[in-house]
């Protein structure tokens, strides 16, 4: 892939997961899938984008995050050495992350686009309760003890986090998911008052969900009550854990930072020492080997976000319940359309325009050319018989019932269709915010672009059932006029049936007498009975008919129709649309992201393992 | 650096002298907090129309509990006040409760959450039975202190930690609390889930506030002070003046343990600048006089039935009326289409009975006609329609069998209904059964376009249309006839008038010239004495016939019953018949369902009166207390 490529597919992937985490909280309860999916967009910006623009594998960047109060800041100023940031009475006092950089000579910051989201980086020092989306870059400044050895924690940035807890923290809560996802290590801090608290632990399967290297600072306690309070947190919160691959992260270590006198505070280096030094003992331990840990870290972001699918379907299902649940009104009123259109007109049309054909048919039987005078001194002798049947028969059979026009039914029954759809959305409008949607457009948009089609396939419709007549008719007829030998088999059958009777007769009855009367009765059965073969013909045919009629409905209006229904709702800009859109866009991003971050991977390890072997691992003082 | 003085409470005044006798204030409100609770229960049990929700039914139910067990509370002669303490693990519930007591009454320790089981603690003068349901299930303890003899101190789970069982448990206690004693720490005061908890339950009672472990606020350190920071975010809630007491209830219990003789046990050593754990145990003990008591518990129940009075509001049904008449006006519209649309159909399926309709026609007009146009009559018409007669003795079912709908007779036996009920069962099942369903969707759509609520509609609609069965169709057909019968047989008008003199006409004239003829014969024989021959004796009988002819074609020509004249004076007047039908089942029902709904809406007034009458009545009998400072604006 193309640079350009990859930072098109990040800030897609990005944007897709911000605009599923927006969708989530216009939702009631679905929060925790937003919170998660907020994550998801800040890995990938910060963790994915910079890996795949090429960022060197320091400076990690370490997050000390964790409840008000708890002395998040106290533990920055351990890790860095000094009184670094900012430490305050009040709650919930630092709003903004800041970043503490080790002194010495600046390390590369990340500078792919998307890095940190929506917070931009300030330089003139607002204090840490700058309620913006800010982050400030701090340098520690050099160690009392410079020149003695480098400081501990040389090649990483130390991230000072505003908390998840305190009633302000709602305005707060993304800029400290941005800087967890950046982070490569997380500094948990808990207090002994805090550590069992819902809501921080909540965050903390947050990020352990994320693959992050973690290592739980537990504070304030009475220095004898340590070791049982950290016993109690490992069993507590520890232990209800999600489960993790082995080798995914390593284990939590914890850490007990006691209530710490103001001498201690106030010199981590040197009266603090004591808790200091295991501190950064196990905060280097996670992020020991050099490629190592930026590697895990991008990683254990790529399975989170792949095994983030999960949540994505369930972002949906409610829509997509909602989507099913339209369907099926949709294709229930097209069997009631269908249903409607088959008992209102199809069962009892005659087709009338066949009836014409049936009286061709007739005509080609009779003989051609100057046969035609001796097939009218038949047609005359046939007559009486034929007058007293069409009498009876009108007499016994009574009119046909009266159906409506068949565009009547179709449009009433088209428009009931809609008429339903109608009150089913205004009906479950109040259920789901997609069928709210459906009501509030059905009027301006749906009803009369569903006209517009429904006029146009109509027309098309019309045309169609036109031509299937007319092409029924000419197959009744051009199967006997294609074919010569049969028609003239049958012409000439039916005259030799005729001129055999009347011969019979007249041989039989000879002399004549009033049995000469047998000659039109016989004559005219043979007629009657060609006229019942013909008959037969046009039924099927009339039948035949039927059926295509029904398929031509069901193909030219019903089926386009109400596919174009089952689909409206996701058309024409909705968040249905979209959402559908970026349910199939991000596991194909996924999935591009992922073959070339694999593919960097395995080629950055090859040469690290030959280069780095005969060298130290890294470039950290081994002494603690 | 302390400005403690500015919010700290002052200690409690001497109780003030005791007010004049007035009945007891606080029982006199049982009886009607009662009928309240009846009234509301009445008022859920009662709602069959505009739908609640289910979060609408909890939150009134809820509030009926509240109701009972206020006027249960209220119902005694000393009622009891009862203090909870609200905080998230760890904060130091316990402990200040064990500081208060004197003892370790409840199990603190390290390790949280501690607290699983409330604990209450209270006067053993107080029998346990009245105490509120679910405080006697928590661990009592009993103490015998007067100062605090009509308090209740509660100590409960916390609200925060990863055991939600906790949160479960002091959620069902919560509505019992008169006064919370919002406990916060330097790391929790500013926490979510309480201050949200705080937000939500601030109408509802009053709130005192203690900042325990002040020790650990006192770092030294720049920056806001937490009791400060937490003064401003509760004046932001509009608490002006709060009670916060800033306390470090560990040293007290401690010392309190340490002390072993009798009396009141000695302030601990070193304590913390500021440290007001006396004054909260004071106010607790004197400030809550029996007077404060009686405040709290009038507002309370003053706040109750805001509370009260604002969730009725919200389901309080809206006035349809005007819209049920836009509804009908509409449906009107609508019906009449659809009525005209299924005339169509019904004039249809008559269709193959034109000659049985036209014979039954031509039956019914020529019995006006008497003699010899009247035999006449009857033969040609037996004639013209033996083809009637001849279908149904012939045992030809094959022909359109189901739409001869059973034996129809002709003329004097034709049997009319059941005729017609065959026609309406053939047209019912072809078309009509769907098209009313059809229709109920129309005239949702319809309903909904002028505002009225469709869920309302919904299911009276389509009862409606399940109702509308053929009786009604079979009816409108029959009378449509009956009624083009009678003005094709008694016209009026000049039609009438024609008809009348042709009838006339035709009922003397052949007689005439058959009498005119035969006296023309007999003339001639015997004056002339001509001998009539065949022809001039044939004349007798084709005279008159020629005569009943002319009349019969002068009958035909100008009063036709021929079908297709027939027809559309049919279709109209089953048009207006089944509009008729179809607006006596569909019309009625908006304006029933505005009805059903403005009778429930006339409940609901009625009910936030009574709410409102008696809040008035408390308000006139509030007396001034020290309260204020409880409750925000």
């Amino acid at each position: 892939m193309e640079p350009t490529h990859h930072r098109l597919a990040i800030s897609q992937l990005a944007n897709d997961f911000h605009w599923l985490e927006d969708h989530c909280r216009r939702q009631p309860g679905m929060d925790a899938q937003a919170v998660g999916l907020r994550l998801a967009s800040a890995l990938t910006r910060n963790v994915l984008g910079p890996f795949l623009e090429g960022q060197p594998a320091r400076p990690l960047h370490l997050a000390v995050v964790g409840g008000a109060g708890t002395g998040k800041s106290t533990v920055v100023n351990f890790l860095a050495g000094a009184v670094v940031a900012e430490t305050n009475p009040q709650a919930g006092y630092t709003r903004h992350p800041t970043a503490f950089v080790p002194p010495g000579p600046s390390l590369p910051w990340p500078s792919s686009i998307g890095f940190l989201g929506p917070l931009h980086r300030v330089s003139d020092n607002p204090p840490a309760n700058t309620d913006q989306d800010i982050y400030q870059v701090k340098r520690l400044p050099p160690q009392p003890t410079a020149g003695e050895a480098p400081h501990p924690l040389a090649d990483c940035v130390i991230w000072d986090c505003p908390d998840m807890t305190t009633w302000a923290a709602e305005n707060y809560e993304n800029r400290l998911l941005e800087v967890a996802a950046l982070a490569d290590v997380i500094v948990y801090v808990a207090s002994d008052e805090r550590y069992n608290d819902a809501v921080p632990t909540q965050f903390l399967h947050l990020l352990v969900n994320a693959g992050k290297a973690i290592v739980a600072v537990l504070t304030k306690m009475r220095p004898a009550d340590a070791p049982a309070l950290i016993e109690h947190f490992r069993q507590e919160v520890l232990r209800p854990l999600p489960p993790r691959p082995a080798g995914m992260i390593p284990p939590i270590a914890v850490v007990p930072l006691p209530q710490l006198t103001a001498e201690q505070r106030h010199d981590p280096g040197g009266a603090g020492a004591k808790y200091r030094e295991p501190l950064l003992q196990h905060v280097r331990a996670v992020c020991e080997v050099d490629e190592e840990t930026r590697q895990r870290t991008v990683r254990n972001a790529l399975r989170y976000l792949n095994s983030a699918g999960e949540g994505l379907l369930n972002v949906a299902r409610s829509d997509l319940a909602q989507l099913d649940a339209w369907k099926a009104v949709v294709s229930a009123a097209q069997r009631d359309f269908h249903e409607r259109y088959r008992r209102e007109f199809l069962t009892g049309e005659r087709f009338r325009r066949l009836d014409t054909y049936a009286e061709r048919l007739m005509d080609l039987l009779e003989l051609p050319g100057a046969g035609r005078i001796l097939s009218h001194m038949l047609g005359v002798l046939r007559w009486p018989y034929r007058w007293l049947r069409d009498s009876l028969y009108g007499l016994l059979v009574r009119p046909e019932v009266l159906s409506l026009r068949e565009k009547t039914v179709v449009e009433e029954s088209f428009q009931s269709w809609l008429d339903r759809l109608q009150a089913e959305a205004l009906r479950n409008s109040s259920v789901h915010p997609l069928w709210k949607q459906i009501a509030t457009r059905f009027e301006g948009e749906l009803a009369p672009q569903a006209r517009d089609r429904f006029a146009a396939a109509w027309r098309t419709f019309e045309l169609k059932e036109m031509d299937e007549l007319e092409a029924a008719g000419q197959t009744l007829i051009t199967r006997w006029e294609k074919n010569p030998v049969v028609l003239s088999s049958l012409r000439g059958g039916k005259f030799a049936l005729d001129a055999a009777i009347i011969a019979g007769v007249i041989y039989f009855t000879w002399p004549p007498g009033w049995l000469l009367l047998l000659i039109p009765v016989g004559v005219a059965l043979t007629h009657q009975l060609a006229e019942l073969v013909v008959r037969g013909l046009v039924e099927q045919a009339r039948q035949r008919l039927r059926n295509q009629r029904e398929a031509l409905l069901t193909a030219t209006l019903g089926t386009p129709l109400a596919e174009w229904l089952t689909q409206w709702p996701a058309t024409g800009g909705t968040s249905l649309e979209k959402l559908q859109q970026v349910l199939r866009r991000v596991p194909e991003t996924l999935r591009q992201l992922e073959q070339s971050i694999t593919e960097r991977l395995t080629a950055a390890a090859e040469p690290t393992r030959l280069a780095a072997s005969p060298l130290p691992p890294s470039s950290l003082p081994q002494t603690a | 650096m302390n400005d403690t003085t500015s919010s700290s409470p002052t200690p409690a005044s001497p109780p003030p002298p005791g007010p004049p006798e007035e009945p007891p204030l606080l029982r006199t409100l049982a009886p009607l907090l009662r009928g309240l609770e009846r009234q509301l229960r009445h008022l859920l049990d009662n709602r069959r129309h505009y739908p609640l929700t289910l979060l609408q039914r909890a939150e009134l139910e809820g509030l009926a509990d509240d109701l009972r067990r206020q006027a249960e509370s209220l119902d005694v002669d000393k009622p009891l006040l009862v203090v909870m303490l609200m905080g998230g693990t760890g904060v130091g519930k316990s402990t200040l409760l064990n500081a208060l007591a004197g003892a370790p009454i409840a199990t603190a320790s390290f390790t949280r959450p501690t607290t699983r089981d409330p604990v209450v603690y209270f006067h053993q003068s107080v029998k346990t039975d009245r105490l509120d349901p679910a405080l006697r299930l928590c661990r009592l303890v009993q103490h015998d202190r007067a100062a605090l003899e009509q308090k209740v101190l509660v100590d409960t789970p916390d609200l925060d930690s990863n055991d939600l069982t906790n949160r479960e448990k002091f959620l069902t206690l919560l509505p019992i609390a008169d006064i919370v004693l919002y406990v916060g720490s330097q790391e929790k005061y500013h926490d979510r889930l309480g201050w949200e908890l705080f937000k939500q339950q601030r109408q509802r009672r009053a709130f005192a506030f203690v900042l325990n472990k002040w020790d650990r606020c006192l770092t030294g350190e720049s920056g806001l002070r937490p009791d400060d920071d937490w003064l401003r975010d509760l004046k932001a809630e509009g608490f002006q003046n709060p009670l916060l007491f800033r306390t470090s209830a560990q040293r007290w219990l401690e010392a309190a343990q340490n002390h072993s003789g009798d009396g009141p046990p000695p302030p601990p050593p070193d304590l913390p600048e500021g440290e007001q754990f006396p004054q909260l145990r004071q106010w607790l003990e004197l400030g809550l006089s029996r007077l404060e008591i009686e405040a709290v518990k009038a507002r309370g129940v003053g706040q109750l039935l805001t509370h009260l009075q604002q969730a009725v509001e919200t389901i309080r049904p809206p006035d349809l009326t005007s819209e049920a008449q836009r509804v009908k006006a509409a449906w009107h519209a609508s019906l009449i289409d659809e009525a005209d649309v299924q005339a169509d159909v019904l004039v249809g399926t008559l269709e193959p009975y034109q000659t049985e309709v036209e014979h039954h026609f031509s039956v019914e007009g020529q019995t006006q006609f008497r003699g010899l146009m009247g035999a006449y009559l009857k033969l040609t018409t037996r004639l013209r329609y033996a083809s009637s007669t001849l279908r149904d003795r012939l045992p030809l079912t094959g022909l359109k069998g189901r739409l001869r709908g059973g034996r129809i007779e002709t003329s004097a036996q034709w049997n009319l209904g059941e005729f017609v009920h065959a026609c309406a069962r053939t047209a019912r099942e072809r078309v009509l059964d769907q098209r009313s369903t059809a229709l109920v969707h129309r005239l949702l759509v319809d309903a909904d376009m002028k505002g009225f609520p469709l869920g309302l509609l919904t299911e009276p609609t389509h009862a409606a249309a399940r109702r509308d069965d053929h009786e009604d169709l079979t009816q409108a057909v029959i009378d449509a006839l009956a009624e083009v019968e009678r003005q094709a047989t008694h016209p009026t008008g000049w039609r009438g008038l024609l008809r009348r003199s042709l009838t006339l006409l035709a009922n003397i004239l052949p007689e005439m010239a058959l009498v005119a003829t035969a006296a023309w014969i007999l003339w001639n024989f015997f004056i002339y004495g001509d001998i009539p021959d065949f022809f001039r004796m044939a004349l007798i009988v084709l005279i008159p016939l020629v005569v009943i002819i002319v009349m019969h074609l002068l009958v035909a020509m100008l009063l036709p019953v021929r079908w297709p004249a027939i027809r559309h004076q049919f279709h109209a007047e089953l048009g207006q018949r089944l509009a008729a039908a179809l607006e006596r089942i569909y019309l009625a029902i908006p304006d029933q369902v505005a009805e059903a709904i403005g009778q429930e809406r006339q409940q609901v007034d009625r009910f936030l009166a009574e709410v409102k009458q008696v809040q008035e009545w408390l308000t006139r009998r509030q007396q001034t207390a020290r309260i204020a400072e409880l409750y925000g604006k």
